[in-house]
């Protein structure tokens, strides 16, 4: 049986699946042309919005390779939507996941990513039992790459000029994670023993 | 833009020319063997694996659009020996993106061959500024093949742990890649 369930409470925030009131509040920071990067789909109109958060509605459960987890960032105190988390399993026989996320620029530096992060970092480990956890940024991104840092993510690549974005060179970072780095004291899992058991990773809720 | 050479391409010691069926067994003296398939993709071939790999690389000699790829038999010059086949895949065409690679047999190794047919390859990439960027990957443990990147100046850009499972363990890969105006001021060096 896995405990998960939404939404989560951390700390300063509840961590809970998007609803159809959303729209205007991830309009907000969907639509700045940093957000657009790694956006799951693009958003550049406040019109496209609607259909984001239709789509990230949808997102509450991790069932099979391919599936995304989104989740709405909410200031407890005054039920403010500040950004969101999204986990994406990517691949079941290596267990690979990947994290991306949007913070509206007007919270940043107020370490509500970060509390977010590790909660979603957590998640992934603990209950869909995910080997290594990635991260994409732009190479430029100051702010992320900090973020990343802080949380213990080794980087991993760092790519030039291997791609155009907006009509310029583009320069992007990958940062990764195992779980035995994230749980130091967790013992390293064998990928076949991983892949010899029939439960794992567990469906979510 | 259109990459399509005249055949052979020579360098000091070697010719990099199209395949011809004659090379089957040529081909299958190295890619049987399990110390060169160990790093590879494939598993090693059967002769009847390597004839149809021959095959399809007697046509794989032009970059006309994205995805084609140039597959060329190296051999020596001095006695027409096949030492390896080096490759140029173009990967984008947007962002003039290429990848290289090469498969030596191990008895020609260690002699500096790869390294003269890749810098030749990777001179017919960038000589007309039709490729940005030159990428190659390899396995981490693949020691011979990422010095060998090193030594032609390509830069590392990405280390992969344990990001998928290949041939039954963790992987663990090399990304490098160097850019137009890196290879051409190391030329200009």
């Amino acid at each position: 049986m896995s405990s998960f369930s939404l939404p989560i409470a951390t700390d300063r925030l509840q961590l809970r699946p998007f609803e159809r009131g959303d729209v205007e509040a991830v309009a907000a920071y969907h639509t700045l042309p940093a957000a657009q990067r790694y956006a799951l789909r693009q958003s550049r109109y406040s019109s496209d919005v609607a259909d984001v958060v239709g789509a990230m509605r949808n997102q509450v459960s991790l069932q099979r390779p391919g599936d995304t987890l989104s989740l709405a960032m909410v200031r407890k105190g005054d039920n403010q939507l500040i950004g969101q988390v999204c986990l994406i399993w990517s691949d079941a026989t290596s267990g690979q996941g990947e994290v991306r996320f949007m913070l509206h620029p007007a919270y940043s530096g107020q370490g509500y990513l970060t509390e977010a992060l590790r909660t979603i970092f957590n998640l992934a480990f603990d209950e869909f039992r995910i080997h290594r956890l990635t991260v994409r940024c732009d190479g430029r991104s100051h702010h992320s790459i900090k973020l990343m840092q802080t949380l213990g993510m080794r980087l991993e690549a760092h790519y030039r000029e291997h791609a155009l974005f907006q009509g310029e060179w583009d320069e992007e970072l990958h940062f990764a994670i195992l779980d035995r780095e994230w749980r130091p004291s967790t013992k390293v899992v064998d990928f076949r023993r991983r892949s010899a058991t029939p439960d794992l990773p567990r469906a979510a809720i | 833009m259109a990459i399509r050479p005249d055949y052979p391409l020579t360098t000091e010691r070697l010719r990099l020319r199209p395949f011809t069926r004659g090379d089957v067994d040529a081909v299958h003296s190295y890619r049987s063997r399990p110390d060169v398939a160990r790093y590879l993709f494939d598993a090693p071939l059967s002769r009847e694996d390597c004839a149809l790999a021959v095959q399809q690389r007697t046509t794989q000699l032009h970059l006309d659009q994205e995805g084609d790829r140039i597959i060329l038999a190296v051999e020596s010059q001095a006695d027409g020996v096949l030492l390896g086949e080096i490759s140029l895949i173009w990967r984008s065409s947007e962002a003039r993106q290429g990848e290289v690679g090469w498969i030596f047999h191990p008895a020609y190794q260690g002699k500096g061959f790869a390294s003269e047919a890749a810098r030749r390859l990777i001179h017919l990439a960038f000589e007309n500024g039709e490729f940005h960027r030159l990428y190659a990957r390899c396995d981490a443990g693949n020691v011979a093949s990422w010095r060998l990147m090193e030594r032609l100046g390509m830069r590392r850009e990405a280390h992969f742990r344990e990001h998928a499972v290949f041939k039954g363990e963790w992987d663990e890969e090399f990304y490098y890649a160097i850019l137009l105006r890196e290879w051409q001021a190391r030329q200009a060096g």
